[in-house]
């Protein structure tokens, strides 16, 4: 990618800030050496010629003790603010990401599961970018000119050594850079998998021993640990090739200017003072590039992740409608032919799927593992578009027309959604947090719903009952005590549309009468409910069984 | 020191001190170079501004060029010796990490597999080598060049040279102890918040669709906000002294250049320095101090890379010694023909186990492992069956009763020699990434071709393996990718079958298995998979279990609750009722799952 990459300036409001600052910085860093650099040069010049003594540059030396605390001082600057601004420009990147991956949905995210390290350790690596390279960049482009135009005012023949070699560097490193990435690429491949071999002789360790075979792959771990680095040494002589130029040309270039220089003071074509600011200054105009050159490969990784976070920010996320949800207690939720390709592409699961769900209605779907009950699922919450067929909402007689799913405003249509997932998750906080979700619970309706699902057994088990902290930093709940508590939620969400998937699969036989009793008590009720179901006494409590099926995908 | 785990890793890559020495004089020599040109760079001007005949200076002015070219020559040498003592340091680990968890008690090893340190241990592996190069290394060649330094600049000027010394110390060894303290502390303090917003994610990620719907995304995301908030202001606290610690390097150079003026120009009025030497003291500094610009980065790699010692030194720790085994008599080519049929070759007696630090799991079992006969063992999921097989596979030691091979202890038994009679294939077995052929060896190295293709052929993976690219020889790849969850249980029944022993002990060989899975159960129990063998399966599914010779129910305390022939568990005058409900619930299940 680009140096600096524009959208991460438009993304992190920090960075933005944090670009300008640095640049302001470099300014009056450049400034700073100058001075420094012209302050050296005239207290030490008139000494070295015996023209001057101490009482003569001490104020000279003065002004440069103020010009060493100015430079360090502005060194403390740009360090105190370049972690804090990495830090935030990191935050606001990461809740982009997250927030644009949780609108991009479930499929998305089954699709791409390295979302979650991106956001968590990937995006860190941006740091070394912010502190180390970035700066470095910005003095390339003030340190490095102005110093050079110092030197173009005092010596005409050092300034244009330096402004014939300054762009070799960039232009060598990219010739090297090119000529070494195949041979890079081919021998990183090579490394990986020795790497990776070595890993995997460890991993298998108990089950070598569980047969009895683990004598002997020492050898191998010995070899392979041989061939890893005779590999990773071929890439390294390369990839250091364009390290030891940059070093060169800065060094060689530098030494140049100071042979110059040396010799037109000899003919008395210099005098002293030029002659010394310009040899302190030449070694200041490359450094920039030189750090530049150094931090480039830590700075790589946090490149990298950020180019993912921009590939996660510029997915489409599905559009949301706008038209005003239903009252789903008049409202029949209808599938039609609804056809989703899985993953793997070669099945359809569901295919042609079609379901009515009528208000006060119990219906389960059953069919395989694989068959797309929970994509139907899906589907019908709104969270993924069908491939085929369609999602209607039917209101109640003749004068309502359909709406499909997709053009309601969602937050309407979910609010009169109460869904039970496999997996239900658990907010930190306490428990009757979690089961609540935010609205307050009316201590009676709790304690009569809990008694239902079995969650008041649970919570007597607990620490500190209803207060007990779970979730992250608390008390970690089995899938089945999950269940029990979103089972609970269900319960007291007054929402006219109830979705259990699986409620039974992670509960024993005890676990099988909560769920029956709990859809016996939502139809009394007179919710509407769509369980997804294995087990056969789920299925009989259902008004109706829809049989979901996966096909495989029709050749053409 | 002795007892920093960093310093004990760091020991174990068993680096070769002649090699160590080389990296640090290239690297001594590269920043000499740069230092050397400096100070010469300084006469040369210096003594030019007197005027001198020109060949006075062509000396100086040839060295000039030359430190310009040694200075990246070395350092392009030192980059690549350093990189290769690392490496090979780390492959020296690698290996003593193997040999050590090879040959330590297998339960501290198991433990391992439990937690993710084995598959972390790569990535620290190669942190403990990363301090050779970013932080052990430029130390040593800090100091090199920093004394050298200052008892050359001592030569001209005594008190320069002091006061050169004292600013290196000032850059070399106080901002990089300060930048390490800072670290360390904005570390421990940022260490809450970070897994808090770590958690936060995940919640939002795999909960994004529960959340969308409960219309709680909105307050996950404030929450995460939240947690980021905290870390910036754990690191917006540690920012002022890490930017102390920057601060001090060019603070040092700084002062290391008045210093030289303020004693430099006084003595040159009082005709103990050279006023050409004024030049080279004063601005010689400017370039000593590239050698501790990097020191304060490589403090703070060394914290990081400490974590990740610790790691791999518990690692070794964790794995003891085992007990001196009692070598057995290697088992000859094919075992199984050695034992005559209806001798046990297993025998568990009032059997308790469970891990050495946890609490028991299973007790009170009585067990007879016959060849030709098989077992089924059944109960609640998370119970501890399969830390009974391990015990039985002389893996874990009994904590009462005994495990006998043969009339032996198992767990005195040598490795080899207990494997030899007892095959176990726990659930989450390794496929190694490597061809199909080569992972069935892995249970016997002298597999055939053939043999290979006709247990493939006999667990139902005919299919599977005919749509392989390259067959047998098909790369399986990074723990099996290439594999589903039901093909890969098969491959391990297989290569469990293909093994010598008399005495196989299966986990769960049929979970994720979908269709035949039932089919494969009954082989395995019926003699037609392992004929005249022991097979000891350990399922949660009871379909197929009229194959067993005897099915053993354990309760949810871990004692036998029932024991007998599927039929006898069923119908007979001692029919456990447990089992036969959940018997009618799966075959509920596997009715409506067909419909």
């Amino acid at each position: 990618m680009r140096p600096l990459d524009p959208r991460l300036l438009r993304r992190a409001q920090s960075a933005r800030r944090y670009v300008l600052l640095t640049a302001g910085l470099g300014g009056l860093t450049a400034a700073v050496v100058v001075a420094q650099a012209v302050l050296l040069a005239r207290a030490l010049s008139p000494v070295v010629l015996r023209t001057a003594d101490w009482p003569d540059v001490a104020p000279t030396v003065g002004w440069l003790a103020v010009v060493v605390v100015a430079r360090a001082a502005l060194v403390l600057a740009q360090e105190r603010f370049a972690h804090r601004s990495a830090t935030r420009a990191v935050a606001e990147l990461r809740e982009q990401v997250v927030a644009h991956a949780v609108a991009l949905g479930p499929r998305w995210l089954a699709a791409n599961p390295g979302v979650t390290t991106l956001a968590t350790r990937g995006l860190d690596a941006l740091e070394p970018y912010f502190v180390r390279y970035l700066p470095q960049l910005l003095l390339a482009v003030t340190v490095t000119p102005a110093t050079l135009a110092v030197v173009l005012t005092q010596d005409l023949i050092a300034a244009v050594t330096i402004a014939v070699t300054l762009p070799l560097i960039p232009v060598f490193m990219v010739l090297i850079g090119r000529m070494t990435q195949g041979y890079a690429d081919a021998r990183l491949t090579a490394m990986t998998r020795l790497g990776h071999q070595v890993l995997d002789l460890l991993a298998g360790l108990p089950t070598l021993r569980a047969l009895g075979r683990e004598r002997g792959p020492e050898r191998r771990v010995a070899e392979l640990g041989d061939a890893h680095r005779k590999a990773t040494m071929g890439t390294l002589r390369v990839a250091f090739l364009s390290g030891m130029t940059l070093e060169l040309l800065t060094t060689l270039s530098v030494a140049l200017v100071a042979v110059g220089v040396g010799f037109r003071l000899v003919f008395g074509d210099l005098d002293l003072v030029t002659g010394l600011t310009v040899l302190v200054l030449a070694p200041e105009v490359y450094l920039p590039l030189r750090q530049v050159g150094a931090h480039f490969h830590a700075s790589a990784d946090g490149v990298a992740a950020a180019e993912r976070a921009f590939e996660v920010l510029e997915a489409a996320a599905p559009e949301r409608g706008n038209v005003p949800a239903p009252d789903l207690t008049g409202t029949t939720v209808r599938l039609r032919g609804v056809t989703v390709a899985a993953p793997d592409r070669a099945h359809l699961a569901p295919a042609d799927l079609d379901l009515d769900l009528a208000p006060g209605e119990v219906v389960a779907l059953a069919g395989p593992n694989g068959a797309g009950k929970s994509t139907a699922v899906a589907v019908l919450l709104g969270l993924l578009s069908p491939d085929r067929g369609e999602v209607t909402l039917q209101g109640d007689g003749s004068a309502r027309a359909s709406v499909p799913v997709s053009e309601v405003d969602p937050s309407g249509w979910w609010s009169q959604i109460s869904w039970v997932p496999q997996r239900p998750v658990i907010e930190p906080g306490t428990v009757r947090d979690a089961v609540g979700r935010g609205a307050a619970v009316d201590d009676a309706q709790l304690t009569q719903a809990a008694a239902l699902t079995g969650l008041d057994a649970v919570v007597a088990a607990l620490p500190d009952g209803w207060r007990t902290r779970v979730g992250q930093g608390g008390v970690g709940l089995s899938l089945g005590q999950r269940q029990r508590l979103a089972l609970t939620r269900a319960l007291l969400e007054p929402a006219p549309l109830v979705v259990l998937d699986e409620p039974t699969a992670h509960l024993d036989a005890d676990g099988e009468q909560v769920v029956l009793d709990t859809v016996a008590r939502l139809r009394d009720e007179g919710r509407t409910v769509l369980l997804v179901a294995h087990r056969a006494s789920l299925l009989r409590l259902a008004d109706r069984t829809v049989v979901v099926h996966s096909a495989p995908v029709e050749v053409r | 020191m002795r007892t920093d785990p960093l310093w004990r890793a760091v020991r174990l890559l068993d680096v070769d001190p002649k090699r160590v020495l080389g990296a640090v004089l290239a690297g001594a020599g590269g920043l000499g170079s740069a230092i050397a040109l400096a100070a010469i760079s300084a006469w040369l001007i210096a003594r030019a501004a007197q005027m001198p005949p020109v060949p006075a200076l062509s000396i100086a002015a040839v060295a000039v060029r030359l430190f310009g070219i040694s200075r990246g020559v070395l350092r392009y040498v030192e980059r690549l010796v350093s990189h290769d003592v690392a490496l090979r340091g780390m492959a020296n680990l690698r290996v003593r990490l193997y040999e050590r968890l090879a040959s330590g008690s297998p339960a501290g090893m198991l433990a391992l597999r439990r937690g993710d340190l084995l598959a972390r241990v790569g990535a620290d592996v190669d942190a403990v080598g990363d301090v050779v190069v970013r932080g052990l290394l430029p130390m040593a060649v800090a100091g090199v060049v920093g004394l050298g330094s200052a008892i050359a600049m001592g030569v001209f000027l005594p008190t320069a040279g002091v006061a050169l010394a004292a600013c290196l110390l000032l850059a070399g060894v106080v901002a990089p102890w300060w930048a390490y303290r800072t670290a360390r502390a904005t570390e421990r303090e940022s260490a809450a918040a970070r897994s808090d917003l770590a958690a936060t994610t995940q919640t939002l990620l795999d909960g994004a669709g529960e959340l969308t719907v409960a219309g709680r995304v909105a307050p996950a995301l404030d929450e995460l906000r939240a947690a980021d908030a905290r870390l910036a202001r754990a690191v917006d606290r540690g920012a002022g002294p890490a930017a102390v610690a920057a601060a001090l390097g060019p603070l040092a150079t700084g002062i290391a250049m008045l210093a030289a003026l303020v004693l430099g120009i006084p003595a040159v009025t009082a005709g103990g320095l050279d006023p050409v030497e004024l030049a080279v003291v004063v601005l010689t500094p400017l370039a000593v101090f590239e050698a501790t610009s990097v020191l304060p980065g490589a403090a703070v790699s060394l914290l990081r890379s400490r974590e990740a010692a610790r790691r791999v030194v518990d690692l070794l720790d964790s794995s003891v010694q085992a007990p001196a085994a009692t070598p057995a008599a290697p088992a000859s080519g094919d075992a199984t023909a050695d034992v005559p049929a209806g001798v046990a070759v297993l025998r568990a007696e009032d059997l308790a186990c469970g891990w050495p630090d946890g609490p028991v799991l299973v007790r009170g079992l009585d067990l007879e492992l016959v060849p030709g006969r098989s077992t089924a063992i059944v109960g609640p999921s998370g119970l501890g069956k399969t830390t009974l097989l391990l015990t039985l596979a002389g893996l874990l030691e009994a904590r009462a009763g005994h495990v006998l091979v043969d009339g032996r202890p198992v767990h005195v038994l040598d490795r080899a020699a207990a494997a030899s009679r007892v095959a176990l294939t726990t659930e989450d077995a390794h496929v190694f990434d490597t061809t199909v052929l080569e992972n069935l060896r892995v249970a016997r190295g002298d597999v055939t071709p053939d043999e290979a293709t006709a247990v493939l052929r006999a667990v139902g993976l005919d299919g599977w393996l005919d749509g392989l690219p390259d067959g047998l020889d098909t790369v399986l790849g990074s723990d099996a990718a290439r594999v589903s969850g039901g093909e890969r249980r098969r491959l391990l029944v297989a290569r469990t079958l293909l093994a010598a022993a008399p005495v196989l002990l299966l986990d769960e060989p049929t979970e994720h298995v979908d269709a035949g899975g039932r089919a494969l159960l009954a082989g395995l129990l019926d003699g037609t998979l392992a004929p005249g063998r022991a097979v000891v399966v350990v399922t949660h599914r009871l379909g197929g279990l009229d194959a067993a010779d005897e099915v053993i129910l354990l309760d949810a305390t871990g004692t036998v609750r029932a024991r007998g022939h599927h039929h006898a568990l069923l119908h007979g005058e001692h029919a456990e009722p447990a089992y036969a409900a959940a018997w009618r619930a799966e075959q509920q299940a596997e009715q409506t799952e067909g419909e």
